[in-house]
């Protein structure tokens, strides 16, 4: 059976890990490399670096990041965050990444979503989709839901589940799905939005923002709750809180299908 | 001769993580480009992303199908990844239909729409592509996935692994005497994966 994905986020500022990554082992916090190593041996699914650099200084950083943490890790690499145009995402690809997530640039020119599935394969094309949900009007049967960008600092006018729908349409493998107003909260995944997209869109959803416990991982993960075929989750990692491998043990002890730790057998 | 390992640039994909996890479990690599290399090496990788279509058309009536047919003729360890494995066999439905470099018998096809899968008491409607961690049998292993199209193998003989995405049990790796191929990706398995590739190292008869 196809196992649900667990997919610890790593946000790098200026090529350094923002926040840092605080569990045993780690000499040094902000290093984005020994971050990611440490998470490929606990057994992630797959490791997610986001550039939150503003500058262009800081993307070329970034670059370098990704060159340097690829070839430290046995699992699959997914990078994003700020990328504009086409030559970006060749950059990013070359450096290692075997999948880039873009967000506004598929906003503002969506053709460069066919353009790119067209080049690199589906497969290589994460389109990351930052969601508000809008203030219910009465005769509303669902609750609404807007594409924001730019951080959620700017309205698009999209609605989430059409724009996923196209999205797939045009060929983005997979859908990195964030709820702005859980980003950050700690008090769980926006489970209606996701649900309805993992039910309505044909490629895979990675649910992302607002996982505090490993409860939440469950619940963005099981079917009639948020039904995601990946969790994508930053602070819960990086504090030490719990590891992969406990995260792992949890919802497989709660029915979800997980690829089991590592066990630790040189190779 | 050398008994370096050579891993094929067919332009079918990066290679380079290939070529890390190769390194990482001791072999020395060179990527080569040109036909006559791979056909006078000794131990071949071939990795390959993407689709079967007219580029792979070129490469299996061209002179690189050629010293890929070589090598496995002549009995040398052979490794095909992904599409690699794939392109082994007599062809696929890919894109109207396109042949392959038919060293064993047996059409890649793609998973049929409209799958599920049981979960405890509820049934779950599965994706195309197979994306993702899935277990082979018999050892129970886990690697990463990714394909649209897999290998329904003429000989169940030539099946050494399989794994089944919702109705359908597929080959997930493959060997008939000194070639191997594996649909699963060794280099995105992490140790699962360079168990395999080590497996491979040690296991062909050189």
């Amino acid at each position: 059976m196809l196992k649900r994905r667990i997919i610890p986020c790593l946000d790098v500022k200026n090529g350094r890990v923002v926040k840092g990554v605080h569990f045993k082992g780690l000499r040094d916090a902000g290093d984005p490399i020994e971050a990611a190593r440490a998470y490929d041996q606990q057994g992630a699914d797959e490791i997610c670096l986001l550039d939150i650099t503003a500058t262009t200084e800081g993307r070329e950083n970034f670059v370098d990041v990704v060159r340097s943490v690829a070839p430290q890790i046995f699992c699959p690499l997914t990078v994003g965050g700020g990328i504009r145009r086409e030559d970006d995402v060749r950059r990013l690809l070359n450096a290692g990444a075997d999948k880039v997530a873009i967000n506004s640039a598929a906003v503002t020119s969506p053709l460069l979503i066919k353009r790119l599935a067209t080049r690199y394969g589906s497969q290589a094309i994460v389109v990351a989709v930052d969601v508000k949900r809008m203030p219910a009007l009465p005769r509303d049967e669902e609750p609404l839901y807007e594409v924001v960008i730019h951080g959620g600092s700017r309205s698009t006018g999209l609605d989430a589940m059409r724009w996923c729908e196209q999205v797939a349409e045009l060929g983005a493998g997979e859908i990195l799905l964030t709820s702005m107003d859980k980003d950050g909260t700690h008090d769980g995944y926006d489970l209606w939005i996701t649900r309805e997209i993992a039910r309505r869109v044909p490629v895979p959803i990675i649910a992302s923002g607002g996982v505090g416990s490993l409860e939440h991982l469950r619940q963005g993960l099981a079917l009639g709750e948020g039904e995601a075929d990946a969790a994508l989750a930053a602070s819960i990692f990086h504090f030490g809180l719990f590891t992969i491998s406990q995260a792992k043990q949890y919802l497989h002890d709660h029915g979800i299908p997980v690829r089991p730790p590592e066990h630790r057998r040189a190779a | 001769m050398a008994r370096e390992l050579t891993l094929v640039d067919a332009g079918l994909g990066n290679l380079a993580s290939v070529e890390r996890a190769l390194i990482q479990v001791g072999s020395a690599t060179q990527i080569t480009d040109d036909p006559d290399k791979v056909a006078t090496s000794r131990i071949v990788v071939f990795p390959g992303q993407g689709a079967f279509g007219k580029h792979t058309d070129q490469l299996v009536s061209g002179a690189m199908g050629e010293a890929l047919r070589m090598v496995i003729q002549r009995g040398d360890p052979f490794l095909g990844i992904c599409l690699g494995m794939q392109l082994l066999f007599e062809g696929s439905e890919e894109g109207g239909g396109h042949r392959g470099l038919g060293v064993l018998s047996g059409k890649c096809r793609r998973f049929p729409d409209e799958m599920t899968a049981a979960e405890g008491d509820r049934v779950r409607k599965l994706k195309i592509p197979h994306m993702g961690w899935n277990e082979v049998q018999p050892s129970g292993e886990h690697y990463y996935f990714v394909h649209s199209y897999y290998v329904d193998a003429g000989k169940s003989d030539d099946v050494m692994w399989s794994t089944t995405y919702g109705d359908v049990t597929f080959a997930a790796a493959v060997r008939r005497e000194n070639i191997f191929g594996c649909q699963f990706h060794p280099e995105k398995s992490q140790q699962a994966g360079l168990r395999f590739l080590r497996a491979f190292l040690l296991g062909s008869r050189q």
